[in-house]
């Protein structure tokens, strides 16, 4: 049928409680108009009016800020613990057997393998001046973030997306928890692989700033799991200011493992692109979740 | 004690979904097409749309998509095809290699090597086996940017769910600006790192796109706020000292690089980018670099009563199209909506501009079902043919997003149209775009909006 003509004979309204098609409230009006389209004939047709966007224009476009819903409710689920011990949450067994059934799609990404170790041993030069660096008085910061991520920090992916103390965001938050729960174990298996050495057994002037983690090297797991989170939050909710900022974290805390002296800028950049390389199988696994969690933005 | 909460009226006006096409004179008001739009091209004129994935099976998208030159980069360095099989591949992809965007830019050079061989003939779609990450369930902006540029009016029959039902044909009387044109998506992610979007204008290049549409920004840490370079600490600019993350030498130059290819893509195509939603003072990053020696476009947000949206950015706008708008109350403006339930006139000064406020939204294509900007009452997932609702399949859209959408569709139609010759360059294809343009006249006079009729007509006509 010619566009033009549908276009001449019909028209989409919007109302306040939603999309209209034609002034009659979609009603049958016969077996065909003249245009040879029958009209929607009750039902959902003519009652779904979606397009259920929140009413209220924000005067701050930015999507979670001064939304006309009770975001101030505490959160008490995934509070932190003060000794900061990881959030409290289920084994996502579900997600985990979705994972499972797409091994074939993770298991064997092309992620760069390791550098020799000849280019490891310059790259411990670099974390030799950084651990230098680290102890002075410009680096108290880096010092304390080090530390505070050493085990989970939530709030470097709450902060960002402005919700660290607002509620209503607990599928969100959850997401976020199982993205790490999954990644690990996806980066667990890559580290296995490869089974590189940390810093500081090939450089042992290395002094990490933290115990060694009991696994091997490559890749970053802390790096692998915060743009694993950066990468499913963007593609969730891609006109969120943060979108990129989440990345500047997720670099962040990345970069402060190379300072701590436990991981390769090598180790940083492979957690970067396995992250994004599993991306399309986490959005498969967690489409529920991602869309659970986009729920409480749009 | 005196209660200063009114109880407002609610009353919002109905309007027609395609008023922004009324608006800028493509269509008339009975929704015809305005004289001198009809498709003169055999080979439809491409647009290059840089942003998310895009729901292609949606009705109103499914002819305008090219679906073999889509190319994904969230997950691929290098893109991968997609909506190319796994084990599919490469064609003769016709490619304007001979391009001379990246003379001086010796690392994007590379790259174009690089991604040159890796389009050739006979390479896999998808590198390594990396799959893209172009699933429909969260392609809400892309879905809505596509529709307005290129949306056609389609006809589909009608599904009661699982009950059989005489199925009916319902029309959706929904349109881009340029309903004749191809849109290929390049789907990028926001990821800090340049090299996605060198590649990502790359492929607009190489691919020969006659419009290149970037509603999102980029995040050049120097670019995106340019003023805090200008703060020196300790000889240290402000910039450098506040970026979270370290900023190599090499990332350096790469966003230097990046920032030039822009540019001189946008010589030989024009360039046309949203110009930012919260009164940026020179619009965001790449929206900031265009000048008149370039084809980049600025484009500013207008509401439907032909005052610029509270929220656009307002210098540096090479054009203006029509958008949604906000409420705003500062020492810059007090624009709030009276009608909102909760509207209170408490503090509200005398003098406002709450007269400017229109509740008109852009209205666009959204990813069918549950997912998307609109919901669906089906749990499930869509219909494979026909549709069982046609309200999930639209979503209220705006801000510069949606504004550029419209001046890129605009580009697009005068080209199809062939009132703007389509081998024309970047500046003489901006330069056209400028001598379609006519004063707000509610604002100063060098802001102006596209017209194809050379009259402008707002939809909402109230306070």
């Amino acid at each position: 049928m010619d566009s033009d003509l549908i276009l001449k004979e019909n028209r989409f309204f919007v109302t306040s409680s939603g999309l209209q098609l034609n002034e009659d409230g979609g009603q049958e009006v016969g077996p065909s108009d003249s245009s040879g389209v029958t009209m929607a004939s009750g039902g959902s047709l003519v009652s779904l009016l979606a397009l259920n966007r929140n009413r209220n224009r924000n005067r701050n476009r930015s999507l979670n800020r001064n939304r006309n819903r009770n975001r101030n409710r505490n959160r008490n689920r995934y509070d932190i613990d003060a000794d900061n011990t990881a959030p409290d949450m289920q084994e996502p067994w579900k997600e985990r057997e979705k994972l499972h059934d797409l091994i074939d799609e993770w298991i064997d990404l092309p992620l760069a393998p390791p550098p020799s170790m000849e280019e490891l041993r310059r790259q411990c030069q670099d974390l030799l001046v950084k651990q230098y660096l680290l102890t002075q008085p410009a680096q108290a910061l880096r010092r304390q973030e080090i530390t505070t991520e050493a085990t989970f920090e939530l709030s470097r992916y709450l902060r960002p997306l402005n919700i660290e103390d607002a509620g209503g965001y607990d599928a969100t938050i959850s997401l976020i928890l199982k993205v790490m729960a999954l990644t690990d174990e996806i980066g667990l298996r890559y580290k296995a692989r490869y089974n590189v050495m940390r810093p500081n057994q090939l450089e042992p002037r290395l002094r990490p700033f933290l115990d060694n983690p009991g696994h091997a090297s490559y890749p970053s797991n802390h790096s692998f799991q915060s743009f694993a989170v950066a990468f499913m939050i963007s593609r969730m909710i891609p006109e969120h200011p943060a979108s990129s900022e989440l990345f500047r974290s997720a670099r962040r805390i990345a970069e402060n493992r190379e300072w701590a002296g436990v991981h390769y800028a090598a180790d940083s950049k492979a957690g970067h692109d396995l992250a994004r390389m599993v991306a399309p199988v986490l959005e498969k696994v967690l489409q529920d979740e991602m869309l659970a969690a986009q729920s409480e933005w749009i | 004690m005196q209660k200063h909460v009114e109880i407002a009226q609610e009353v919002y006006t109905d309007y027609d979904a395609l008023w922004h096409l009324v608006t800028m004179g493509v269509l008339d008001s009975d929704h015809a097409p305005s004289s001198g739009t009809s498709a003169q091209t055999t080979k439809p004129i491409r647009v290059a749309m840089i942003d998310t994935s895009v729901a292609v099976d949606h009705p109103n998208l499914k002819d305008a998509i090219n679906h073999d030159l889509s190319l994904d980069l969230f997950s691929n360095r290098l893109g991968a095809f997609s909506y190319h099989d796994p084990d599919d591949k490469l064609g003769a992809i016709d490619l304007n290699t001979a391009t001379g965007v990246t003379a001086g830019l010796p690392r994007t050079a590379a790259i174009l090597s690089e991604f040159i061989d890796r389009l050739s003939h006979g390479s896999r779609s998808w590198v390594d086996g990396v799959q893209p990450t172009v699933s429909p369930a969260f392609s809400s902006h892309g879905t809505a940017i596509a529709g307005l540029i290129g949306g056609r009016a389609t006809v589909e029959s009608e599904v009661y769910g699982a009950s059989a039902v005489q199925p009916s044909q319902i029309p959706l009387p929904y349109r881009g600006v340029d309903p004749n044109c191809e849109i290929v998506p390049i789907s990028t992610n926001f990821d800090i790192d340049p090299e996605s979007l060198i590649v990502a204008f790359l492929y607009a290049e190489l691919i020969d796109a006659d419009v290149v549409v970037l509603p999102r920004t980029i995040p050049d840490p120097t670019r995106m706020y340019p003023e805090l370079s200008q703060i020196k600490i300790d000889g240290k600019s402000l910039m450098e000292l506040t970026s979270p993350e370290e900023l190599t030498h090499e990332m350096s130059e790469l966003w230097n690089e990046l920032a030039e290819l822009i540019i001189n893509v946008s010589i030989n195509r024009p360039v046309v980018c949203a110009g930012g939603n919260s009164n940026e003072l020179y619009g965001i990053y790449p929206a900031n670099l265009a000048d008149d020696n370039n084809g980049i476009i600025s484009v500013g947000s207008v509401n439907a009563k032909g005052y610029i949206s509270s929220y656009s950015s307002h210098q540096n706008v090479t054009v203006f199209a029509p958008s949604d708008d906000a409420e705003a109350f500062s020492s810059a403006e007090v624009r709030l909506d009276e009608q909102r339930h909760s509207y209170s006139s408490v503090g509200v000064p005398p003098i406002n501009s709450n007269r400017k406020f229109s509740h008109f939204d852009i209205i666009s294509t959204d990813v069918p079902g549950v997912h998307g900007y609109s919901r669906s009452p089906f749990q499930g997932t869509v219909p494979d043919a026909g549709i069982r609702e046609f309200g999930s399949y639209y979503c209220r859209f705006g801000g510069t997003s949606a504004a550029s959408a419209l001046v890129g569709g605009f580009l697009a139609l005068g080209q199809s149209s062939g009132a703007l010759c389509r081998e024309s360059d970047g500046i003489a294809k901006k330069t056209w775009l400028l001598s379609k343009c006519v004063p707000l006249a509610n604002e100063a006079p060098d802001r102006v909006i596209p017209s194809w009729t050379g009259s402008v007509a707002f939809a909402d006509s109230r306070g």
